[in-house]
């Protein structure tokens, strides 16, 4: 519990620490209000557009793209690596697939999927998805491949049929590493989000950044960075939190 | 004899795939009758297939040469009739001491309250009371491998199979659990398959001991342990065990040079 | 006895070293056909129209724009830009981030006041930084390279602090028995312990690197292949566009095969 809370005091810190950076040298007037706005200025800006409902709309846009594509990306990603350890012509099929997929930059087939799905939800969600997927997949199946025998054979002489293994044995067993591979995924996700929302304009905060930064208001902007940063840091410190409490049992957990 | 064992081994083999894609023989022609309540060890030098016979009669791994009859019918895959205890200990780490041990009886058409309480008991029975929350990684290394034992008996399986159980112990918890072992099996008897390297061991525990012998594994002989008063405290100080120690090691070392001259 | 006993242990079954030659090559054929099976069907399922030429253009068309493409020296140009801007930002951020994770693995002071800001600034999704980088330093390379840079610094630095601080601390303590001193036992023994992670940090942030440039090239650029494939997508050249998005995707993978090779070489000491 101390650790939590020194957790929290510590974030808190640093984020007053360097807010009152930012507010000194905005204020020293090395740079102009253009290139840098104040903190205040900023906000501000944030302040309004919470009031009016914007910030909302477009943070619940973006996060909702983020988590679906996401979502899509780990169903697909531990179905994929579970096939993958289990079925041969699985593997043989998406080994070498998945090989070059892996390290590729997939934010490169952006401008593909626009062309096939057009510039909306769907085409977003889909880049997000095929971004993300890679180390899912990856990690589920090295975790798949490391369950030990003993453990399959000790289920089965226990009376669990060839079926069943999958779902008592394998899949709880594979937990550990398939979580590695969505934490992994997640800042991919989130990171894909944002490019793709900053190309295909829309309603999400990176189209809202980069409507602001056409219309030169940089409050705007930086509105935007703060917004997306505390996001990103929320959702990966509750993809912790997640692993903590899925991993009660496991050796990280004791220490 | 063939007609009263419980498990006959019939002209066994078994040969592996190397890595470079060469049949490797394991096993060859292992013939062995046990009976109903016998307590057999095989013991032998490492990489002489003793944990293979095993895992082909646990049904894990699949028989293509020769034939494993229990209770006269041909071993095809697992079965809850043999459970299993392995050196790794082989438990489910997501789940508490009480759902490893629950787990085959949940499998089982049992009234809930009667899983429970068979549970309990042979949570009871290993001296488990207190841990039934605790996780296995929670526990030390002896505490895992009673959970295991209590995981097996709980579905109350006519064979017993233990391949190296306390071979990842530490020497004072290998032996209490030698002593728990014995009592447990005095209490509930099973026949029981062991495999082991350690001679002390097997004269310890073992009714009969076969001695394997290296590439390929094939049984070189049957000894019979005929130890008046197992349990008593002292017995592993006796002439007659120290005899029967000397006698195995003598074999079990003529086998371990020979394997490593072979090469 | 004891010799005897070594011996039966080391056993391994090596029986016929010499694997044959013709089924290397069979083996490597039955290992890549599924790409082979991906190739056929983008060439076959436009041309037997299955789905639109115009939306997916047959992999020989591509080729030959491929082809166009780098005759015309468009290819050349773009690529060579992107890569200065790579070269550049990955090769400041490991140059950075290297010296600086060993600071904060060495000296706790500095850890107690930096690995708050690492872990404070690490979950940002780095191109929320794209608008203002462009309002900042404009069009040219300083705007993309400033932005690998910051991406791929923070990946290089936690996994040298985390090589570091994981080193066992026996390694170091015999090291100072023999009388290194700390500086010397931190460049000596904590580094190249630490190398495993260092390389998997730089490899991580390769990654990374391609994604950035590939998204600033989009957004913010007048040349470099990410502006490629967006200018030919917008004129319509579909069967340009596949071929700039090939030669990006080849180059990352390429570039990850090998960044892993060098550093396979680099940890030889290394068992396995």
């Amino acid at each position: 519990m101390i650790g939590r809370l020194g957790r929290a005091l510590e974030a808190t810190g640093t984020v007053l620490v360097l807010l009152v950076v930012w507010h000194f040298v905005a204020a020293s007037g090395a740079f102009s209000d253009f290139l840098l706005p104040s903190p205040e200025a900023v906000a501000a800006r944030i302040i309004d557009d919470a009031l009016s409902g914007d910030v909302f709309a477009s943070l619940a846009r973006t996060v909702v793209t983020a988590l679906t594509g996401f979502a899509a990306a780990g169903l697909v990603g531990a179905a994929l690596g579970i096939g993958m350890a289990r079925v041969r012509l699985v593997r043989w099929f998406f080994d070498p697939l998945v090989s070059i997929g892996y390290p590729m930059p997939k934010i490169a087939f952006l401008p593909v999927f626009l062309l096939w799905i057009g510039p909306n939800f769907a085409s977003q969600v889909t880049i997000v998805a095929f971004s993300a997927v890679f180390p899912v997949a990856v990690a589920t199946r090295a975790g798949a491949e490391g369950v030990e025998r003993t453990l399959l054979w000790s289920a089965r002489s226990l009376g669990t049929s060839a079926g069943q293994l999958l779902w008592q044995i394998v899949l709880p067993a594979v937990v550990p590493q398939m979580l590695t591979g969505l934490q992994v995924a997640l800042p991919v996700a989130l990171i894909t989000t944002i490019v793709a929302e900053m190309l295909t304009g829309g309603d999400g905060i990176g189209g809202a950044m980069l409507g602001a930064m056409r219309f030169a208001d940089s409050p705007g902007v930086f509105a935007g960075i703060i917004v997306i940063a505390a996001t990103g840091f929320v959702l990966i410190r509750t993809m912790e939190v997640i692993r903590r409490r899925m991993l009660r049992w496991h050796a990280e957990a004791a220490s | 004899m063939t007609s009263s064992a419980l498990i006959s081994f019939d002209r066994v083999g078994h040969s592996y795939r190397s890595n470079a894609g060469v049949l490797v023989p394991a096993l060859a022609d292992v013939s062995l009758d046990i009976a109903q309540g016998e307590f057999v060890a095989l013991l032998g030098p490492s990489g002489c297939g003793k944990s293979t016979l095993l895992y082909l009669l646990g049904g894990f791994v699949p028989i293509r040469d020769g034939e494993i009859r229990v209770a006269g019918k041909p071993v095809t895959g697992p079965g809850r009739d043999r459970g299993v205890v392995f050196q790794s200990f082989a438990l489910f780490p997501w789940k508490t001491v009480r759902q490893n041990v629950r787990y085959g009886l949940e499998r089982m058409s049992l009234p809930r309250a009667e899983q429970e309480a068979r549970t309990a008991r042979l949570i009871d029975m290993v001296h488990l009371n207190g841990f039934e929350d605790h996780f296995p990684l929670q526990l030390s290394g002896g505490m895992r491998q009673r959970v295991a034992i209590a995981r097996t008996l709980a579905v109350d399986p006519a064979i017993l199979l233990m391949d190296e159980p306390f071979g990842a112990l530490d020497a004072q918890t290998r032996e209490i659990m030698h002593e728990e072992l014995l009592a447990i099996m005095a209490r509930r008897p099973m026949t029981t398959v062991f495999v082991t390297h350690d001679v002390r061991e097997a004269v310890y525990l073992a009714d009969r001991v076969a001695v394997m012998s290296a590439r390929p594994g094939h049984i070189k002989e049957v000894v019979t342990i005929d130890l008046p008063g197992r349990t008593e405290p002292g017995v592993q100080k006796t002439a007659a065990f120290g005899a029967y120690v000397e006698r195995l090691w003598g074999l079990v070392k003529n086998e371990a040079v020979q394997a490593a001259a072979g090469r | 006895m004891s010799r005897s006993a070594t011996v039966v242990g080391a056993v391994k079954p090596k029986l016929d070293r010499p694997r044959e030659k013709g089924t290397a090559v069979v083996n490597w054929l039955v290992r890549w056909f599924p790409l082979a099976i991906l190739a056929i069907t983008w060439e076959a399922a436009p041309r037997l129209g299955l789905v639109n030429p115009a939306s997916l253009p047959p992999l020989s068309v591509v080729v030959a724009a491929l082809g166009r493409l780098a005759m015309g020296g468009d290819l050349l140009a773009n690529g060579l830009k992107s890569l200065f801007r790579l070269v550049c930002g990955l090769g400041l951020a490991i140059l950075a981030g290297v010296p600086l994770g060993l600071t904060m693995a060495w000296f706790r002071p500095v850890r107690a006041v930096f690995g708050p800001l690492v872990r404070c600034l690490y979950p940002m999704p780095k191109s929320a930084l794209i608008p203002v980088l462009l309002l900042w330093l404009g069009l040219g390379d300083l705007s993309k390279i400033t932005l690998i840079f910051l991406g791929c610094l923070l990946p290089v630095l936690i996994s040298t602090t985390n090589g570091v601080r994981g080193v066992e601390p026996a390694m170091i303590w015999s090291a100072r028995s023999l009388g290194r001193s700390r500086l010397a036992a931190l460049f000596g023994v904590a580094l190249p312990a630490a190398m495993p992670d260092v390389l998997a940090g730089i490899r991580s942030a390769l990654a990374m690197s391609f994604v950035l440039l590939v998204s600033s090239e989009y957004l913010m650029s007048r040349d470099g292949l990410g502006y490629l494939i967006s200018f030919l997508g917008d004129g319509g050249a579909y069967d340009g566009m596949f071929a700039a998005v090939l030669v990006v995707s080849i180059l990352g993978f390429a570039a990850d095969r090998a960044f892993n090779a060098v550093s396979r070489r680099a940890l030889a000491w290394r068992e396995t």
